[in-house]
């Protein structure tokens, strides 16, 4: 007879009814675009982070097929900061995007990546002035943050003795909370349109973008109707009131992926819009409020949703224990160190095998001894054997690039191709990758 | 409080003097039962040693979680 551990659970009714049957069945991940979560662990070690290349190439064909079939005028970016692997990087330039940088290191990767200088966007609220000319020089796209930044371009322009093509930023209200208004210039109370006024006025400086980037995993498709609406206006103020003619408007990023917000009870199938209701809010929006000739370029600086659903992160259950509370605590070799989306995502969380077992209210902790270390704080799982994987996604976005040199070593990188062959794109640190820097 | 649970056929025990209900595997009924007929935990462990093949570490590991989650339902002392 198979050998089943233990397991009892006192059935408390108003818990079970509210978080779902501590019977529901767990979800169960082998393989990750056919190669075996464990043959990628004996290969590699864990934890390890796997991007699959077929995934990427699918989401980035999706969004540009949505807005394709829209419209004809269509600009992508890869924003840097929400993976910046130049394996990863690549992939994107390869398939045809630019980039979108909001830094002195990730615009030089970005020149390093052989990506040409005028289809890199330089946003941000802080360009030291030595970029900015350098930026200005290779002709890329300024996309300046504030008025003082404004004057920073004038002046190099001035020295340069040329007319400087600039974008501006734009914040707004549209009706999504938090508002981001810290960056750019205010369309509701008319900063926007000074600014663009005080562009008009300058012999050094000329108007050809405007850009507004009004949040990350945005729920509601309308507001980038919104969003599209302001911005049209002001390119219609430009060629009106100043005679200058707006060659483009980049709407940032901000589409969300298909990740389970904290909070929120439904499923991302159920809230997350389809990319074709943001694409249909934004053309619609931009055919029914053009008034020139020609039709804007329109960019997009999407990170979230092109790359998030193709990243995993493998990790190996190291040792269970029973917490004075009840609960089954599990020691994963990951921690929030490289998984700084776990303080909002409630991460899909696959095992490897079918355990055949009821399950238990538990929680994964991470390898760190810190307190804060918890990637879920209850989940119901079956006694899971020591060694054994656990796939946690959608983590492709922001948790590399932000992923922290804490305790640990942080972990290789693996991409798999269209092949199905592996390749690894990040070594682990070791001790000499940590020390580096340190002088004595 | 332990000795009072009754489980039914589909492993769901219940205790009736304080209307509290538990949801169980066969493992657990096991134990229970071996609880129930005044068995001790080292007993416990070698019938399960004997039972399913596992290692003796894995079922000393095993039921001393399991006493202890006993424990924490307040079924044991
Ligand atoms: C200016 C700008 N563009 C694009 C992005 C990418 O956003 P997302 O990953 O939500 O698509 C960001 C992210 O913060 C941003 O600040």
């Amino acid at each position: 007879m198979k050998y089943k551990k233990p397991v009892i659970n006192r059935i408390d009714f108003a818990i079970s009814s509210k978080y779902g049957s501590p019977l529901h069945s767990q979800k169960i991940r082998t393989e990750i675009d056919g190669i075996g979560v464990h043959e990628l662990v004996e290969q590699y070690g864990s934890p390890l982070f796997v991007f699959s290349q077929k995934r990427i190439k699918e989401q980035y064909m999706q969004l540009k097929q949505a807005f394709e079939d829209r419209y004809p005028k269509l600009k992508l970016s890869w924003s840097y900061k929400t993976n910046y692997l130049n394996a990863i990087c690549k992939i994107y330039h390869q398939l045809g995007s630019g980039a979108e940088v909001v830094s002195e290191f990730e615009y030089d990767k970005a020149l390093a990546n052989n990506v040409t200088p005028s289809d890199i966007i330089y946003n941000g609220p802080y360009k030291p002035k030595e970029y900015l000319k350098k930026a200005i020089l290779n002709n890329s796209k300024i996309h300046v943050d504030h008025l003082l930044e404004l004057e920073d371009v004038q002046s190099i322009a001035q020295e340069l003795d040329q007319v400087v093509n600039v974008a501006i930023r734009v914040n707004m209200d549209v009706g999504v909370y938090p508002n981001w208004n810290r960056f750019g210039f205010n369309y509701d109370n008319n900063e926007a349109y000074e600014a663009i006024k005080f562009i008009a006025n300058s012999p050094y400086l000329n108007l050809n973008g405007l850009h507004t980037h009004i949040g990350t995993f945005i729920l509601e498709a309308n507001a980038y109707k919104i969003a599209t609406i302001k911005l049209m206006k002001l390119r219609q103020q430009a060629l009106e009131e100043f005679g200058m003619n707006v060659e483009y408007i980049d709407l940032g990023g901000g589409f969300a992926s298909k990740n389970h917000l904290k909070g929120i009870y439904q499923s991302p199938e159920v809230v997350v819009p389809s990319v074709d209701e943001y694409a249909q809010a934004i053309t619609n929006a931009i055919y029914e409020y053009n008034t020139s000739d020609e039709l804007p370029t329109l960019y997009l600086e999407t990170g979230r949703y092109l790359i998030d659903e193709a990243g995993y992160l493998l990790t190996s259950i190291q040792a269970y224990k029973r917490l004075p509370n009840g609960m089954k605590s599990y020691i994963l070799d990951a921690g929030v160190n490289i998984l700084y989306t776990s303080a909002w995502y409630n991460f899909n969380i696959e095992i490897d095998k079918d355990y055949d077992n009821l399950t238990e209210p538990s929680i994964l902790n991470g390898p760190l001894c810190m307190n804060i270390d918890v990637i879920n704080d209850n989940i119901s799982l079956p006694p899971l054997e020591r060694n054994s994987i656990l796939t946690i996604s959608p983590v492709g976005a922001y948790n590399i690039t932000q992923s922290m040199q804490f305790i640990r070593y942080r972990p290789r990188v693996v991409l798999i191709d269209d092949d199905s062959n592996t390749r690894l794109i990040r070594q682990e640190d070791d001790l000499q990758s940590v020390m580096a820097k340190e002088l004595e | 409080m332990l000795h009072q649970i009754i489980i039914d056929e589909n492993n769901m025990g219940f205790i009736p003097s304080i209307g509290a209900s538990f949801q169980m595997n066969e493992t657990a009924r096991e134990i229970i039962n071996h609880i129930q007929q005044g068995l001790h935990k080292d007993d416990i462990i070698q019938a399960l040693v004997a039972k399913y093949g596992i290692s003796q570490q894995e079922a000393l590991i095993d039921v001393n979680d399991f006493f202890m989650k006993l424990k924490i339902y307040g079924l044991i002392q």
